[in-house]
This record gives C-alpha cells, structure tokens and sequence, in this order.
C-alpha cells in the first residue's frame, strides 16, 4: 500500500499553511459497504510545540463511543444500536512509532470526563521515549472502523454511509498560558452527546478505495479518482488546516456545482433533493459573503456540503469545517427557511469552531453560541428582518425572536450560568444555553455597542485567533480592546460588567414601565400668615403646566444600560438613558404637554429581557389590534365552517 | 335545461332567498362571537397598557408569543379547543339549515315564511345528518384511497419526505375532479328527502346516484362550475383577509364589515349550489 508523501513534501491546496499545523494525518483505507466496515492504515504525526519533553499522547477514538449502549455518548444520548450489526467501533490492530517500535500494550482507554469505565472514547499512549520539544511524534496504525446504525452524526443507512470521527485522532496539546491553562497537557475529552470538536488545525491526505458505483464527498480537495478495475475505484483527497476530516459516499447523490468568488462550492443531494438545490446554494452564499464581509475571508478554494437523503436524515446538521450537511428542505413550506437556517448555521461553523477552533467541550458558547448569533444576523438580514423565519401575510418570526424564545419562556434560564462544560448544563439546559441564551446576550452586547463596533470585535477575533485556539476570555478580551479603542470609557474601563452578567451570572434581565402620572400644576393655596389663600375658578383655567412622571422599575438581577423613549400628548418624544443600577428610576416633566406613552428599549436593543409586554406602558391602549385578530378568528371560523359542510 | 340556465335560476333562487341566507350568517355570526368576544377579552387582559401591540400590526409577530409566556400557551388552547367546539356546533348548524334551504328550493316557488324555513330545517335535520356523515365518511375514504396510498406508497419507495412526482399531481387533479360529483350525489339525494319528505337515507343516496346517470353532463357540469367560482372567491377573500391589517377604529370596524359580507357572499355561493342541482335535477 503507498502512502501518499507527507504534508512536507508541499502544498496542494492553499499557498501557504494558515495554521502551526502540529498534527497531520496520511489515511489510506478501503470501504466494504456490505459489512459497512472502513479499514486500512494510517501515519500520523504531532509536533511538540511546548518547552517540556512529552511523555505521553491522547487520541480521539470517538467511533468507539457507538460500541455499547453504556458509553457516555450512547447512556446518555439514548442512542442504541439497530440490531447486533448496528453497533460501531474503531480498533487499532498494530501501532508502532516513526522509529519502528511496537507500542501493542503501551496504551488504554481513560475517561476523563466521567470516569465512565465503559468508555473507550479516548485512548492514552504512554510512549517508549518522551518527544523532545520541537520534535515530532510520527505514529503508524493500522486501523478498523466499523460505522454505527442508526446514523447519529456518522454512520450508515443500507448503502448511505456518512463517515465521521472515524479515525484514531490526536487531542490537543495545550501549552501553559494556552486557553488560560496553568500547565502543559493533552485535552482530549470523551465523545459527548453535545460536543465533539477539539481539534488541532491539520493537514490530511486521505485515499479511499471503494465501488466504483458510489458518489462520494469530503472536507478535502479531490486530488484524483483512478480506476483500479474490477468494479473499484481509488479516490484520493487532500485538506488543509481543518479541524476534522469527514467524508460520505452514496450511490445515489446528483453533485452539483456552484461558483462564489474563489470557492468551488459542491453540492451533493440526493434525487429528490435537487429542488431545492438552489435554496441551499442561496443561503451558503449569502453565509460566505456575509461572514467574509464582517469577519474574516473564507480562505479555502473549496467547499462541500450535504443534503442527505430521508434515510441518512442522522447524518444532517452537522459540521467538519469544508464538509458541512444540512437537512432536506423537500417537505418545507418555501415560506419558511428551516433548511436554508440549518445550511447557514452548519456552515458559520467554518469559522466558528473551523478557523476560530475554539474547545466545544468547555466552551459550547464560544462555538454554538457565536455561531448562532451570526446565523440569526444572516438569516433575518437576508430574508427579511423581522421575517428571517416565516414570512406570511398574517403571521411572521425572526430568526433571532426564534433563538430568543427558547431562552425567554425556559423556566430553567437561571439554572446555571453560560460557561459551563457542555455535559454540566443541568437539567437539559444545554440548546437554550450553549446556542440561544448566549446568542441572546449577543445580540445584546451588539444592542449596546452598535453594530459596527461588533463587527470590528469579530474582525479584530478572525485577525488574532483564526486557526488557534481562542477561549472564552480571549474573546472577552478582543471585545473589552475594540469597544475601549472605539468608545473610550463610554462603557466602564472594560466590558467585564457585562460578561460576568450575562455569561458568568445567573441574573435575569426585565426592566418594565410601572406608571405614568400626569398632574396640572396648581396655582398657590393654602395659608400664608394665617390668613387662607384661595384661588378663584379663573386662577384654575390659567394652569396649564403640568407635571408627568413616568416610573421604571428594574425587576431582574441584571443591570444593563437602557434607553427609554416618552411621548407626549403635544406629539413630542423625548430619549432618555438610564444606567439601570437602581431598582428604580422615575422621571419628571413640567410643560405644558403631558405624557402619554414611555417604552424602556424602544429600538429592542436589550433582546436579553425577559418579558418586554411590561417594556411599554401606555395611557390610551388601543383595542384596534385584539379587535382585529378577534375579527380574522371569526372570519376564518364562519369560512371554514361554510367550506368544510356540505 | 342548458348548464347556463342551471347556473342562472339557481343563482336567481338563491338571491331570492335572501331572509334565509341571511338568518343563517346571522347565526353563525352569534356563534363565533360566544367565542370571538371571550378571546378578545382575554387578549386585552393579555396586552393590558403594553404597547407591544404594535408589533402585531404587520401581522402576528410569533416572538411577541416569548414575551406573552405561559398566557400564550393558555390563549393557543383557548383558541384551538373554541375553533373545535365552533367547527362540530357549525358542521350541525349548517347541517340544519340546508333542511330549510332544500324544502325552499324544491317547493311551489312563491314566499317562504321564517318559521316554515325552520321547520323545514327541523323536519329535514335527522336524515340530512346521516347523509352528511355518509358522504364525507365515502369523500375521507375515496380520499385515502386516491391520495393517502398512493402517497405513503410513493414516499416508502422514493424515500423522500412528502408526496410528489407526476403521478401524485395526477391524482391530485383526479381527486378534485371527482369531488363534484360526491357533492352533486349528496345535493341530489338532499333534494329527494326535501321533495319527497320520506327520511329513507338510503334511498336517498339512490335516488342522488340516479339522478347524476340520469343527467351525468349537466350534472357535473353544474357543480363543477360553482365550485371552481367557489374556490376563486374563497382563494380571493383569504388572501384579502390575510394582508388587510387595519389598525385605526374605523378601519377596523369596516374590515369587520367587509368580513362579514363576504361571509354572506360565500354563503349565498353555497345555496347557489343548493339551488342549481335541484334545476337541473327537476
């Protein structure tokens, strides 16, 4: 079997490495989809990049995660095999170092997370001799991967097969200071059922030999395709500092072909699927164009992505950075854009989590959380703001009000705070925190800085942590730099305030209008040198001043700034800002005007309030609106009745 | 009688009946406000002094839905259970009322008093039940069989999620096409119970299949007629009231007024029906 020559010997795909690149992977392997078994060998390499010599190295082995139904990825998933041939697992048969020696025996699995003994998702290699700093780890296998059925992120269906987290993995070496981190050390942590992306930036060669019949896709470039005869057929790619290699081969795929700028953008889809080929081309274009605009260029020539088949439906919504896959869009309505969200969020991952490779596990809202809020932003900016969602003539939602929702109307939003380790949100409070409550305060921090300033936060995250690996406070840090270099102190000597709010806290925003009074100005009366003094009915008419207050109250934990706009009965509007420290706040008005309506946020800044029916308080409510929706249910109630009777 | 004089003396019967048709809206005006105006109430205690309404100008904003919280999910079921109820009571409403509208269109033409339509509505109201229910239990079956086979059929083999290829919109167009004469069957068989006061439902049915082989043409041809102007109107008033979103008082008292004169169109339309099988079944 020959391998094809090391990330050494040159590029393929890009200029120049865009990472450090510590880890590379040549993978040579042969797919039987009769037994759905991916087999061959494989030499990887790791670079210590550290000061101290290493002793040991960690690999994902996260195939093995569907090897029994006590893993931690499948008890606590509920993921269960399809019968005896359903179960999945991934074997290393021999293992020997770059210098020849046999390292059968040198290693075992370990839990890290959980200490769960029945998973075998992380595989420890004590080594023969440390690897000196700057030296490199080369590690030959030979390996056996057999997929999982029913498909949940990799896997097969019949002769589907979307081939994930299939290989043995190098976690990441983390230096003292990376991430925070007080000492050196491998992180590598088990399969999760949330997460499964920590991974160095790699080079991979990768030759898959297969039927000749089968379509097939992956994050790499397609090198060559060559025909070995007898039905069989070599396909040969090659990527570049990608966080994970994936591929899918199918028979049944159409591919088609898409141009943006300097991105080849594939689309394989399934017969059915073609429909809406165009709506997913759509939406990864509008995600290109806008993410490349406002955060950083999308640096790779190519880009593949999959609409998999109703069968391979497991497979969909997932991300390996160039590879990505969607969901059908074939039974949605087009006034709804569920698939072209799915298209946008799974692809936004390139950049969050792809070249900001941030640590999913421990951080789930540095990847899912960013990422959400930037699908929000493109997909209401594109299909209408206000509209992202569902657009119909009667009935409509944002892609943000969507997010917002979840977190809004939880019970369980101050459970925990927003930094937790993706398998510690308690209570199944992982979706609304990690992607829609972070999302949420995202939009917020945007709210009050602008958007502007916000994009140059994510410019100034691209330009100092693309294809590293950012942590959480080093985008509190990127954010506390642009906002003191574009607004000064304006907001404190940093953002801290906010993020140990909203992040680090388990606060809850609500600001509400309690009250508004308007009273006319008397003129004098009362005693003076105890003599009573009274105003005549003609000293009344001449009152015209009045004194209106409106009252705010804070009602959460949370202290965000706000602004409150106040109408008055003359049509003037006045823009107030209130710091929002106190528990209270009450403003006062002496004019002729008196005021009949105050909105706290009337711009809906501060999406992370809770409840904004209690935002706005009016003395003249109009029942023009509930008049109508009473009159549209009795409208449609008398025409449903007339069409659906005999 | 040519499909064109069908179509024309039953349009005329039908305008001739308007105290009928307009006891009947008046009636189902009654009844979606024993729930219209409980919703509406609640919809105000809802919104109470917020101004949030606004953002239910252009249409209802779903994330206006988050910050109503658990009042919404009351207000959903409110609404749904009351549209269920208004549905069942309406389906015996209108049920009851083609009693009356029948006897009028098959008796000596000349004046109709209320209490005769009534009674008429009362008389005819059992054997009108079992038809109703017989014809839509033979529409729900025929449909299954048309569309709701060949669907799961087609979506087991394609694997694909929802029902299409030629062969569903084929069958689509199959299935609208032979509704018209389900509808003309069970209007003809209604005509023979009002014509003839026997109750005999079975007979009933003969007598609507004999009907439509005796004059097939003219028979279909009328009812498909009025349910493509039907289903014109229909599509034209939900698309209006879909997009019409009044906001001031007055506009809104006059939506409400234009509402409902389509409701009294759509139910002259359906007497239009009525009126023109019994021509061309006479």
């Amino acid at each position: 079997m020959c391998l094809l020559p090391l990330v050494a010997a040159g590029q393929a795909i890009l200029d120049k490495p865009l990472s450090a690149r510590l880890t590379g992977y040549d993978i040579d392997v042969t797919l039987d989809p009769e037994k759905h078994i991916v087999s061959g060998m494989m030499t990887a390499w790791w670079v210590n990049n550290s000061s101290m010599p290493v002793g040991e190295a960690m690999m994902h082995m996260y195939l093995n995660a569907f090897s029994s139904n006590k893993s931690t990825f499948a008890s606590k998933g509920n993921w269960s095999a399809s019968g005896k041939e359903g179960w999945g697992w991934v074997k290393i048969s021999s293992m020997s170092d770059g210098k020849g020696n046999d390292l059968t025996g040198l290693y075992g699995y370990v839990s890290p997370d959980d200490s769960n003994e029945h998973d075998k998702t992380v595989l420890r290699i004590a080594l023969p001799e440390p690897v000196a700093p700057g030296d490199t780890l080369v590690l030959k296998l030979d390996f056996i991967s057999k997929l999982p059925s029913p498909i949940r992120r990799t896997g097969y269906d019949e002769d589907f097969h979307f081939v994930a987290q299939w290989f043995p993995k190098f976690g990441v070496y983390e230096t003292a200071g990376m991430r925070q981190r007080e000492a050196d050390g491998w992180n590598c942590h088990q399969f999760h059922p949330n997460s499964e992306f920590y991974s160095n930036h790699s080079v991979y060669n990768v030759s898959v030999t297969l039927p000749s019949e089968f379509v097939t896709g992956s994050g790499g470039m397609l090198i060559e395709e060559i025909d070995l005869g007898d039905g069989l057929k070599k396909v040969v790619w090659r990527a570049e500092d990608i966080v994970d290699f994936a591929w899918t081969a199918w028979p049944g795929y159409e591919v088609l072909d898409r141009k943006w700028n300097h991105v080849d953008i594939t689309l394989l889809t399934s017969k059915t699927g073609l429909s809406k080929a165009d709506n997913h081309f759509e939406a990864v274009i509008y995600a290109l164009e806008y993410l490349n605009e406002r955060v950083g260029p999308y640096p790779w020539p190519h880009l593949t992505f999959v609409d998999p088949p109703f069968n391979g439906s497991g497979a969909g919504g997932m991300e390996y950075t160039t590879l990505f896959t969607t969901m059908g869009a074939g039974a949605i309505p087009s006034f709804m854009k569920m698939a072209e969200m799915v298209t946008i969020h799974e692809f936004g991952h390139s950049y969050f989590m792809g070249m900001l490779a941030s640590n999913e596990f421990e951080e789930p809202w540095v990847d899912e959380g960013i990422n959400s809020y930037w699908e929000q932003r493109i997909v209401d900016h594109y299909y209408g703001d206000g509209y992202g969602l569902l657009r119909l003539p009667f009935l409509k939602m944002s892609d943000a009000d969507q997010g917002r929702i979840s977190y809004v109307t939880s019970p369980n939003r101050t459970i925990a705070t927003n930094d937790l380790p993706s398998w510690m949100y308690p209570h199944g409070t992982y979706s609304m925190m990690s992607y829609n409550k972070a999302a949420v305060w995202l939009h917020t921090l945007e709210g009050i800085i602008g958007t502007e300033t916000m994009d140059n936060v994510f410019r100034e995250y691209y330009r100092r942590w693309a294809f590293k690996h950012p942590s959480g406070q080093d985008f509190i840090a990127v954010v506390n730099d642009v906002v003191k270099n574009e607004h000064g102190n304006r907001f404190g000597e940093d953002m801290n305030w906010f993020f140990n709010q909203v992040l680090y806290g388990q606060g809850e925003c609500d600001y509400r209008v309690s009250g508004i009074t308007s009273n006319r100005i008397r003129s004098y009366s009362g005693v003076v040198n105890g003599d009573s003094v009274t105003y005549t009915r003609s000293d009344r008419s001449s009152d015209t001043l009045y004194l209106s207050r409106v009252s705010l109250e804070r009602l959460g934990e949370v202290i965000l700034p706000v602004e409150v706009l106040i109408g008055f009965d003359t049509g003037e509007e006045v823009l107030e800002n209130w710091d929002g420290t106190g528990a209270y706040k009450d403003y006062e008005y002496t004019g002729v005007g008196q005021v009949v309506w105050a909105k706290i946020d009337p711009y809906d800044k501060i999406d992370i309030d809770i409840n904004r029916m209690n935002n706005s308080f009016t003395l003249d409510p109009s029942g023009a609106t509930t008049r109508r929706m009473m009159n549209k249910f009795m409208f449609l109630v008398q025409m449903m009745i007339s069409i659906f009777t005999l | 009688m040519t499909l064109f004089n069908t179509l024309k003396n039953g349009a005329v019967k039908a305008v001739s009946s308007y105290k009928q048709i307009l006891l009947i809206w008046v009636t189902t005006l009654i009844l979606v406000l024993a729930v219209g105006f409980p919703l509406r109430a609640f919809l105000n205690m809802i919104f109470d002094s917020s101004m949030i309404v606004e953002k239910l100008n252009d249409g209802f904003d779903i994330g206006v839905a988050g910050d109503i919280g658990r009042p919404f999910g009351a207000l959903m079921a409110s609404a749904s259970a009351g549209t269920f109820l208004l549905s069942i009571a309406g389906f015996f409403l209108m049920t009851f009322f083609a009693g009356g509208l029948f006897r009028r269109f098959t008796m000596a033409w000349g004046r109709q008093k209320v209490s005769d339509f009534l009674r008429a509505s009362a008389n005819n109201f059992l054997p009108y039940l079992r038809i109703a229910i017989l014809m839509m239990l033979i529409i729900g079956v025929l449909t299954f069989i048309m569309i709701g086979l060949p669907g799961i059929i087609t979506m087991a083999i394609t694997g694909m999620q929802t029902p299409s290829g030629i062969v569903m919109k084929i069958l689509y167009v199959l299935w609208v096409l032979v509704m018209p004469v389900w509808l003309f069957v069970a209007d003809a068989s209604r005509r023979w119970v009002a014509a003839t006061g026997s109750h005999k439902t079975f007979r009933a049915l003969g007598a609507g299949f004999r009907a439509l082989r005796e004059r097939f043409w003219l028979s279909y041809g009328t009812v498909l007629a009025v349910l493509l102007i039907n289903a014109a109107f229909v599509a034209a008033v939900f698309w209006f009231a879909s997009i019409a979103t009044p906001d001031k008082g007055i506009m809104v008292f006059l939506f409400f007024l234009a509402t409902q004169t389509l409701v009294i169109i759509r139910l002259f339309m359906k007497a239009w029906r009525y009126a023109a099988v019994c021509e061309a079944v006479q």
